[in-house]
């Protein structure tokens, strides 16, 4: 099962050296009190007495020697940090686009598409930078808050014990702070989603909603959004503007409970406190404080990089429902065995939802020219989508060339089928490119693919033509456009079956009808039409009609006059008028 | 500057509030300074009384103590009431400027929302806003406060001991420069692996987005390979920005050891040296350990608000950039609306006049055209994509004004009628279905808030939508959005029975069927045939079986009608309507 970690071990080295050079730093840095305080408590009173310097000096110069080499180490943990984080972050990002391309329809459907692109931007991005701070600061704070109260305890035990309750308090408040604001914070993000849906909603409505008047009503409907914003926004800022000020009085109060201490122990020589403690256990204490300050800012990256990384692995674990198969060139019996035979194929996209398709049996040979027609929601393009297996279906078999379409290799399957899919997909990439799909560009047979789609007229217009590069979703192609190159490309493919998905409704009749001839007079081709228009399918060798996800009738187009009601009715409202004109 | 004028209409609002929180940040800075300098006066108690020892006046440090205290429960109460007000009024202002932001986006002209990227719009309502926010904390709350902290901590170091406190001064800028330097470095390189991260985004969005092509012509590899490039860019990129970004804290705090080392070395100096020479004060200034204990939390305080400012450049810095932006959209002028006039009557004419149209004054969409509909009319307008269909729906609902020419409803120019009123006798129904989230029933009733249940039944039955309607769980109180749990052809059918309930003068369709199967399609226009008897309606049609029994279609080319007439006419004219119409059904 594939999981985050896998990505993250291969960056074992800096993970463990990492914070080795940051526990280094933190050592140097808790000597630094310790060493003032013997400054302050010996060096002095030698240097005034016996002129003796030495405890002055040294301690210096160590205090700045570890300085320096704290900063060394701590460079070199940051180093470290940001390749393990970054290098980690890098190869999630590869393993979840090759998740993508893995997965079949019905899982990334069920995902989400929108959750996806979170999962590739937001939720890794969250994931590196917890791993950041893992090896920066989820060392560096606790151990400088233990080292610190180890100092304490050995400078004076009394004293210790003040600042351990002050520590303990503190961390108590920044819990039970964080906790309630860690619920707030959701909150407010929900309310942050509302504004951005209703947002969205008004700008994409806005003409149906001045058309209607409404926007007094869309701006009161927004301005409550914001209201309610505005409350959960403001319980939060109440909330965290707790955290300052109750740090400041635990740790000042434990500072000033630690001189009043060291006034009453001022005669007692095992536990007394010399000016030099006092020194030291306030800086400490402050270094207690800064740390501390840093863990509440800490909790925040890491709720979320753990929600990040329980979605991400989520994701990860998924499995293809598709498995693929082994079988490539197979050789069959064209004439009497069919290159695509559809056996009681039935389909549901999960266990307990409705059934798509039902009952399905039909068989289509070589070079057949097939039609499927059929209202909105009638099954057409499920049909298509189990012949591509981007899903399977849920009962009944499909044989492809004589064998289950299962057992044939995906490549192999998806190389022998062109399809075109009712949504046309351009790609930020050349003209060329989008026609071939493939790196090794055969441009004579680009613009041959071209010319039969009735594309190359509009391609040749700019000036440099078939390497012109088209801009993401083809912003910059009409639909008929865009259509024509998605054709251009299945014809270009060369598979043995060409399936179109409604490939063309943004044509009109004209084009249509040309590049419908085109297509017809390639040789051996096995096509497969999906239309709403009767019209488009009259000359086909044989149309199969659906109606609510079960095979209605199949036949030619003058027999389903005769036994189809459905296909009547369909065929009559498009000709009805025609002929009473 | 504008920009400051401009949200300085929304700080005046809360000027009271603002000027509490500068005025207890104040106390704040005071308080932080005063600590632990009574505390080090309290230590030095202790370090004077082991010296003389016998009959010490304790009387000092309790005042320094009790001193201490009051301080710091002025810091914990002020700093809790600054932090809150600041915060909640900041979040008040953030409110007040995006309903302003709204309202100003329903006031602009069509013209500019369709000339922005929806996403662009979203984008100066949530996050140039909240950019606005996270600047105007920093700037009130760290901002001021870092430089107020600076003032008094150097005011206080220098009165108390001018030499510690000159090392403190030289010493900490540093901090305060290399920090610049590094947060400047690492804005370049943040700058540039966001740019790569919305590349990549993009290319991640390009596969989800054609996964049945890319699946289908196994073009995925080829996919990855781009990625893949993508993302080595991004982790060279990414890499260098966290780990310049990640010595911020690390520099400065090397200038801050060091600093410390050199104001406690200075100050044990000038205590020997003062001790050996029996003197209470070196060159004019005093010195004690509570003076030394007190300069090293001094050095500590004086670096953080550095740190804190620098911190702070960029915050206001994309703050005043998407100020700007923000700015820039409250500049744009407001839909103009000089009608007052109102249409009594039922609407019996409608004449367009010698119209010219362009939407950029390059490229003329409408040119020279006449129309006049007396009574009620069914008109049908055809032709080819860009021909200049929708734009006279534009113009007749008044989306967008004619440069030249005039529209006339009723002999009224309709720049005359107030745009309200004029659009509450216009029905339309468009080819992008718009469905908001919320419930079906609300999505029907939108136009008809106080509809009751048996107007938006009959509604729903007219428009042939009750069926699956109260087929669905649960039924009219299903919440529906624009992004999936419906199909196209029943997101129209709702938007079709929206128009139904208002039941207006005029119906407008445009390409309102394209997406319905032509068997639903003949049930709706049975619908619609119903809805425009006795009534003018306007439809544009790509598939012209709906259109035939109209009373006139036009059949415009380039923004010109290059025919006219009934279906009959048309067809024995043989034109370019005879054309389009027989490629559909004859081979």
């Amino acid at each position: 099962m594939e999981k985050i970690k896998d990505s993250v071990k291969k960056y074992k080295k800096e993970l463990i050296l990492g914070p080795i050079f940051k526990t280094i730093e933190v050592i140097f840095e808790l000597f630094t009190p310790l060493l003032m305080k013997l400054m302050i408590d010996e060096g002095i009173n030698e240097a005034i007495l016996n002129n003796d310097y030495t405890k002055v000096i040294y301690p210096s110069l160590l205090i700045l020697l570890f300085t320096i080499f704290g900063f060394c180490s701590t460079f070199i943990c940051q180093y470290f940090a940001s390749i393990a984080s970054q290098g980690s972050g890098t190869d999630l990002r590869n393993r979840l686009y090759r998740k993508i391309n893995n997965l079949s329809l019905k899982e990334i459907e069920k995902v989400g598409k929108g959750n996806i692109l979170t999962l590739v931007s937001n939720d890794t991005n969250r994931i590196q930078l917890g791993i950041a701070y893992l090896i920066r600061l989820a060392i560096r704070a606790p151990l400088l808050v233990i080292g610190s109260l180890i100092m304490c305890a050995f400078v004076n035990i009394n004293a210790f014990l003040i600042i351990l309750t002050a520590v303990i308090i503190i961390s108590i408040i920044i819990a039970i702070i964080f906790v309630f604001s860690s619920k707030q914070v959701l909150r407010v993000q929900e309310k942050t989603d509302d504004i951005i849906s209703l947002s969205n909603d008004d700008f994409s409505g806005v003409r149906v909603i001045k058309a209607f008047n409404k926007e007094e009503d869309e701006i009161k409907k927004f301005s409550d959004n914001t209201e309610s914003y505005y409350k959960e926004a403001k319980k939060n800022n109440l909330l965290n503007a707790l955290v300052s000020p109750l740090t400041y009085l635990c740790v000042n109060g434990a500072a000033i409970l630690i001189v009043l201490l060291g006034k009453e122990m001022i005669n007692d020589l095992n536990f007394g406190l010399s000016s030099g403690d006092l020194v030291s256990l306030i800086a400490y204490l402050n270094q207690i404080l800064t740390a501390l300050l840093v863990v509440f800012n800490l909790v925040v990256v890491f709720t979320k990089a753990l929600a990040s990384r329980k979605r991400v692995n989520n994701f990860l674990k998924t499995e293809s429902s598709i498995k693929n198969g082994e079988l490539k060139e197979v050789d069959y019996d064209s004439k009497n065995i069919p290159i695509l035979k559809f056996e009681d194929v039935s389909f549901r996209y999960e266990d307990d939802s409705n059934v798509v398709i039902k009952d399905i049996n039909f068989d289509i040979f070589k070079g057949e020219t097939v039609g499927i027609i059929g209202g909105t929601g009638s099954g057409k393009t499920t049909l298509i989508r189990l012949m591509e297996r981007f899903f399977d279906a849920s009962g009944g078999k499909i044989y492809f060339k004589g064998n289950d379409i299962k057992d044939y290799d995906l490549y192999y399957l998806h190389s022998n089928i062109a399809f075109i899919s009712q949504k046309t997909s351009i790609f930020n990439t050349t003209i060329k490119e989008n026609v071939a799909m493939n790196k090794e560009i055969n441009d004579e047979k680009v613009i041959e693919a071209l010319k039969n789609a009735d594309a190359y007229e509009f391609v040749s217009k700019y000036q440099d033509s078939i390497n012109h590069e088209l801009t993401e979703s083809g912003k910059d192609l009409s639909g008929g456009q865009k259509q024509r190159i998605s054709i251009a490309r299945a014809l270009y493919k060369k598979g043995e079956v060409l399936v179109l998905d409604d490939s063309t409704s943004a044509l009109d009749f004209l084009t249509d009808k040309k590049v419908r001839n085109n297509i017809k007079s390639i040789k051996n081709m096995t096509t497969i039409i999906i239309s709403q228009r009767a019209s488009s399918l009259q000359d086909c060798d044989k149309i199969i009609v659906m109606y609510h996800g079960y095979v209605e009738n199949i036949g030619t187009h003058e027999k389903l006059l005769e036994k189809s009601r459905i296909y009547r009715e369909i065929y009559e409202t498009q000709v009805r008028n025609y002929e009473r004109s | 500057m504008k920009e400051v004028k401009f949200i300085y209409k929304y700080l005046k609002k809360e000027l009271p509030f603002l000027i509490l929180a500068i005025l207890l940040a104040t106390c704040l800075a005071i308080s932080l300074t005063l600590i632990p300098y009574y505390i080090g006066k309290a230590i030095d108690s202790i370090d004077l009384f082991s010296l003389e020892n016998s009959n010490f006046d304790w009387s000092n440090f309790y005042l320094n103590i009790c001193l201490a205290l009051a301080f710091l429960a002025v810091l914990v109460v002020f700093q809790y009431i600054f932090s809150s007000i600041l915060g909640v009024s900041i979040e008040r202002i953030t409110k007040n400027l995006r309903n302003d932001i709204f309202k100003k986006l329903n006031n602009v002209s069509i013209s500019y929302i369709d000339k922005n990227k929806k996403g662009d719009l979203i984008s100066r309502t949530i996050n140039d806003v909240d950019n606005i926010n996270t600047a105007l904390v920093s700037s009130f709350g760290q901002f001021y406060l870092g430089i107020f902290q600076i003032l008094v901590t150097l005011v206080f170091m220098l009165t108390i001991n001018w030499i510690m406190g000159l090392i403190v001064i030289v010493l900490t800028p540093f901090s305060f420069l290399l920090s610049y330097f590094v947060a400047k470095k690492s804005r370049k390189y943040y700058k540039k692996s966001n740019y790569l991260l919305g590349q990549e985004t993009a290319t991640t969005l390009e596969l989800l987005n054609n996964i049945e092509t890319a699946k289908s012509y196994n073009y995925g590899d080829i996919m990855f390979e781009k990625f893949k490039k993508q993302n080595d860019d991004l982790y060279k990129v990414g890499q260098k920005s966290q780990f310049i970004s990640s010595l911020t804290n690390p520099t400065s705090r090397l200038i801050n050891n060091f600093t410390y080392i050199f104001v406690g070395v200075v100050g044990i100096v000038l205590l020997i040296y003062a001790s050996k020479n029996g003197m209470e004060t070196v060159l004019g200034t005093t010195i004690s350990v509570g003076i030394i204990s007190t300069f090293l939390q001094y050095s500590n305080q004086f670096s953080k608000p550095f740190n804190e400012i620098t911190s702070c450049f960029g915050e206001i810095q994309n703050g005043f950039a998407s100020l700007r932006r923000i700015k820039a959209l409250f500049d744009e002028p407001n839909d103009v609306d000089h009608g007052i006039k109102e249409i009594s009557n039922n609407i019996e004419t409608i004449r367009f006049e010698n119209i010219n149209f362009s939407y950029d004054n390059t490229r003329q969409i409408i040119k020279n055209f006449n129309l006049e509909v007396n009574g009620a009319k069914k008109i049908a307008i055809v032709g080819p994509t860009g021909c200049g269909k929708t734009t006279l729906i534009n113009l007749l609902l008044r989306f967008y004004d004619p440069n030249e020419g005039k529209i006339e409803i009723n002999n009224i120019d309709n720049l005359d009628i107030k745009k309200s009123k004029l659009r509450s006798k216009l029905g339309m129904v468009l080819q992008d279905t718009w469905i908001f989230n919320g419930t079906i029933l609300e999505n029907i009733t939108y136009g008809k808030k106080d509809a009751s249940k048996e107007e938006v039944i009959d509604a729903c039955k007219r428009a042939n939508c009750l069926d699956f309607i109260e087929r669905l769980p649960n039924g009219f109180n299903t919440i529906i959005n624009n992004d999936d749990s419906l199909s196209t052809g029943q997101k129209q059918l709702i938007s079709i029975a929206r128009v139904m309930l208002l039941n207006p003068d005029i119906m407008i369709f445009d390409e309102a069927t394209s997406n319905i199967d032509t068997r639903t399609e003949m049930i709706i226009s049975k619908a619609l045939n119903e809805l425009t008897k006795n009534k003018t309606s306007f439809v544009i049609a790509h598939r012209l079986n709906t259109i035939v029994n109209s009373d006139l279609i036009l059949v415009m080319k380039d923004g010109e009608i290059i025919e006219k007439g009934t279906h009959k006419e048309l067809i024995d004219n043989k034109g370019f309507y005879y054309s389009l119409f027989n490629a559909q059904f004859c081979d």
